[in-house]
């Protein structure tokens, strides 16, 4: 019976496999992009030239490269191709956070409600309360398709950081390209990251503070260290030592500790960063700091630290309206709004790492336009064009793989009419994995995009 | 009335001082001659028409007609007094968060990873005189977290805040705020222990029965894997080991207390375990226990007077200070409020109206007492050669009420000046209309109405106010 199963099994497999490839092979999966404006980010800008995609890569990409006939062409008069946009920061892809989670049994139903519910329910087995799970992994609960994946890419990006939403130990994030059939067809790499934020529990029980919040990261830490090296004592004697608790959360937390995976700390004010980069120091982590709104106050440590920033494009600006009743704003918000656009040039120009990232942008489309505000206080067009590709790419370890046009590197890429930060400029075609991937763009005063501060700003 | 308006409308711009301009204010440590002012030594009298020096961030030179190098900043002194810089032995300021109430016992918890160091309060804090502060943790658990002594260069990162060397603390609390008196009875809301002040004793009891049992587990391990390297290490345990660091003496208690009853309890059972409460705060029926405070070594850390603003207040008196002074006890006025820090001079001079102190027992209660309590007291708290030059120069005698604050001076460094910080106003004003004026600012046509800012109420703060 055994054996007959398993050759049931292998059967199947293999007819899997063989509809697979013949699924790849019956589509057209090689273009060229003609007479198009190449900026590749790793090179010079080829002012006219032609990219070729086959298999999902970039073939090749130059001014003197021609199409192969078995190519579709797209005539790239006028238009502009960039690499794919990397969002850095996003919980893309994943369930919409339940308002009240209901105990699920299934396997998969914990980690689930772990990730999206404001007051999460346990994950399977864990030895710590939710929020303080660092075993929790968005790759597990992560779906293809939805209004936000669309929108994203409707601004031209192809590939975001998504990652759990809460917690203190969050849980650990995946690189996704925003196209793909299935779940593990749109993962780049996965964990990239393990995820912390500074947020108290809501619970009612311990760390119930900022203070409790910093000492439970600690114990944490060191019970990570102790169950390591616990674990080693078994093995080297496990004759006459008594065994070591099984433990997923601080097994989880080995590798950070080691500093074989970095740690996303989310952390916007200057003391918020400074704490972040002490605690990071305290344990030799390999600390990426998420936000980053005043990280240019703190730029000598993020340097010497090599520390690079995760800086959100949510831009802070006055929400209310004039009254004359009301109290003047202190200095301190008017300057924060302010500096906050300069922040980016700031870092630039102190060389510190950064790549943009979405924040928690209401309306995506705004992510292009304080872009764009970045640029015109100090931030010059190329940098940021490098904050959405290769500086992510490599903050993220995927350099190998996107941020540039390049041959070998997979055909993410974003084609414009007119220069990416312009604010007419429209994206015009999007390859991801190397295949286009159907846009609406939002510009032209699509549907659906009330809070736009685009009306405004044409105001003036 | 005149006066106070006046007052209300300094401390109403005062309010809206920026950070940045304090940072642009920033001056390195530069020698300093103060002359021909009258000092209150604290430990040598006062001294009049006399000459301070101030060099390498020490107090260089105190007497008369002393010279300093060309390039020194000379400051006249003619009708100014200098004091040492205050020092309050029990604050909140500068704190993101004051208490983790989550559980009784919080010795895991530290003020040092929630420092704010820009703070308004502090700049105000400068304002009134105030250059050290004893960051306590809030009075919601009998044993609460660890504290933090930052002297306030305000406008520097909050590391440069730390008091090197001093003596690391603790809070704990007894009480109403630990046994929750004024949290209401939820239905279907667990109420937290301990609920009584017996309840009060055990955990705290409890908390050091484990802390010694600790110390053996490590001590025994520490043996024993001299000869076998595959015992398992115990856990460390950050809630624990600064308990053993009471019981080996290395930290100060800063105990949160108002009763005798519970004074008495708590010095029964430190000597029990063995182990020394170094300040009783508030404290405010200390006086009826004076002796046996001082017996116990113990100091204690009050305000001048508050009676019966809580039911456990209701024995106090303003003659508290002089009692414990007399009886031997080392005292020191404290604010527990941002408000109240900006006149603890007032505080002081409280206890030479009521209860006779001396000036100089009065001006103790806020310099080298809190000092003493704080273990810093070889640094500063009096103006000696050699110590810290951390001073405060005023235009009148500090326990004046009508007298205020030129300049404050931290290792050397001027951390407040009035004059600096008029004539930086119109700037001030300048930048806030070109901010106004940036985009990011300007109103929203369809905006929602402004928020009336959270405001903290004044007086009483009685640790368990969080900041907004």
């Amino acid at each position: 019976m055994p054996k007959i199963r398993s050759r049931l099994i292998v059967a199947l497999t293999l007819l899997l496999l063989v509809s697979n490839i013949s699924a790849q092979r019956s589509a057209v999966d090689t273009y060229a992009i003609t007479n198009a404006r190449i900026v590749t980010v790793s090179g010079p800008v080829i002012e006219r030239g032609t990219v070729v995609i086959r298999n999902g890569l970039i073939a090749a990409a130059g001014a003197n490269v021609n199409a192969p006939p078995d190519a579709r062409v797209i005539d790239g008069t006028g238009l502009t191709v960039y690499p794919g946009l990397i969002d850095s920061y996003t919980d893309l892809a994943l369930p919409p956070p339940a308002p009240s989670p209901s105990p699920s049994p299934g396997g998969g139903g914990g980690g689930f409600f772990a990730l999206t519910a404001p007051r999460p329910a346990s994950g399977p087995n864990s030895t710590q309360p939710p929020g303080l799970q660092p075993e929790v992994r968005v790759e597990e609960v992560i779906r293809p398709g939805g209004a936000e994946i669309e929108a994203s890419r409707n601004i031209g990006i192809t590939t975001a950081l998504t990652a759990p939403r809460s917690g203190i130990w969050m849980g650990q994030s995946a690189l996704i390209n925003l196209a793909g059939e299935t779940p593990q067809q749109m993962i780049v790499r996965s964990p990239v990251a393990m995820h912390v934020s500074f947020t108290p529990l809501r619970t009612g029980t311990y760390p119930g503070s900022l203070m409790g919040v910093f000492s439970t990261l600690r114990q944490m830490m060191l019970d990570a260290q102790r169950y390591r090296d616990s674990l080693q004592i078994y093995e080297r004697a496990p004759r006459g030592t008594r065994r070591p608790d099984t433990d997923r959360s601080l097994e989880a937390l080995v590798p950070v500790i080691e500093g074989r995976m970095p740690v996303v700390m989310l952390a916007n004010s200057e003391r918020e960063i400074t704490r972040a980069l002490d605690l990071a120091t305290e344990f030799r982590l390999r600390l990426i700091i998420a936000g980053g709104r005043e990280a240019d106050r703190v730029t000598e440590r993020l340097v010497k630290q090599n520390v690079p920033v995760l800086l959100s494009l949510n831009l802070p600006r006055r929400t209310t309206a004039a009254l004359p009743e009301a109290d003047p704003e202190p200095m301190r918000i008017l300057r924060e709004r302010v500096e906050a656009q300069q922040t980016a040039g700031k870092l630039a120009k102190a060389g510190v790492r950064f790549a943009f990232q979405s924040g928690d942008l209401r309306d995506i489309s705004d992510l292009m336009v304080n872009a764009g505000r970045v640029i015109e206080n100090g931030l010059t067009a190329t940098d940021a064009l490098r904050a959405f590709t290769i500086w992510p790419a490599e903050i993220l370890g995927v350099q190998n793989q996107l941020g540039s046009i390049e041959a070998g590197k997979i055909a993410n890429l974003t084609v414009t009419r007119g220069d990416l930060f312009d604010r007419n400029t429209r994206v015009a075609h999007l390859f991801i994995d190397g295949r286009p991937v159907d846009i609406k763009p939002a510009r032209d005063s699509g549907p659906a995009q009330p809070t736009s501060s685009e009306p405004e700003r044409s105001k003036q | 009335m005149k006066r106070f308006i006046a007052k209300l409308l300094f401390l109403a711009i005062i309010g809206t001082l920026p950070l940045n301009a304090a940072r642009a204010q920033r001056q390195t440590s530069q020698e300093t001659l103060i002359r021909n002012a009258t000092v209150l030594t604290v430990t040598r009298g006062t001294l009049e028409n006399t000459d301070v020096l101030l060099r390498n961030g020490k107090i260089a030179g105190v007497g008369k007609n002393l010279n300093a190098s060309a390039n020194a900043r000379i400051i006249d002194g003619t009708g100014k007094f200098v004091m040492p810089g205050i020092i309050d032995c029990h604050s909140h300021s500068m704190l993101d968060t004051i208490n983790e109430g989550t559980l009784a016992v919080t010795s895991m918890v530290r003020t040092e990873d929630v420092l704010n160091p820009n703070d308004v309060d502090l700049y105000r804090e400068l304002a009134g005189g105030v250059t050290t502060l004893n960051l306590l943790h809030g009075s919601a658990n009998p044993i609460g977290g660890l504290n933090t002594v930052v002297k306030i260069k305000y406008g520097r990162p909050a590391r440069e805040f730390l008091f090197p060397g001093a003596m690391p603390g603790i809070k704990f609390a007894l009480g109403e705020n630990v046994k929750r008196s004024s949290t209401p009875n939820l239905p279907g809301v667990a109420r937290r222990y301990p609920n009584t002040r017996m309840g009060v004793e055990e955990v705290i009891r409890d908390a050091f029965t484990r802390a010694r049992d600790y110390k053996r587990t490590w001590d025994e391990y520490r043996a024993a894997v001299k000869n076998d390297k595959n015992v398992m290490p115990p856990r460390r345990d950050l809630q624990l080991e600064p308990l053993v660091e009471i019981l080996e003496g290395k930290r100060y208690v800063h105990a949160h207390c108002y009763i005798a009853s519970e004074i008495l309890m708590l010095i029964s059972l430190a000597d029990e375990f063995g182990f020394k409460i170094k300040t009783f705060q508030h404290a405010l029926e200390g006086y009826k226990v004076a002796k046996e405070i001082a017996a116990h070594g113990a100091g204690a850390s009050i305000f001048a007077d508050s009676w019966a603003y809580k039911i456990e207040a209701y024995d106090a008196i303003p003659y508290n200070a002089a009692i414990m002074t007399r009886a031997g006890v080392i005292v020191s006025m404290n604010s527990d409020s941002d408000e109240r820090a900006r006149r603890l001079n007032i505080e002081a001079a409280k206890a030479m109206h009521w209860g006779d102190l001396t000036e100089e027992q009065a001006l103790k209660l806020i310099t080298l007492n809190p000092a003493i309590q704080l273990g810093i007291q070889e640094r500063v708290g009096s103006i000696e050669v050699g110590k810290d030059a951390d001073i405060a120069i005023w235009n009148g005698h500090p326990f004046s009420v009508y007298s205020r604050v030129d300049t404050t001076i931290i290792d050397g460094v001027v951390y407040f000046d009035r004059a600096q910080d008029l004539a930086r106003r119109p700037e001030l004003a300048k930048e806030r209309t070109a901010l106004e004026q940036a985009e990011p600012n300007k109103p929203r046509p369809h905006g929602q109405s402004p928020q009336t800012p959270r405001r903290r109420p004044s007086g009483h703060e009685d640790d368990d106010m969080e900041k907004p």
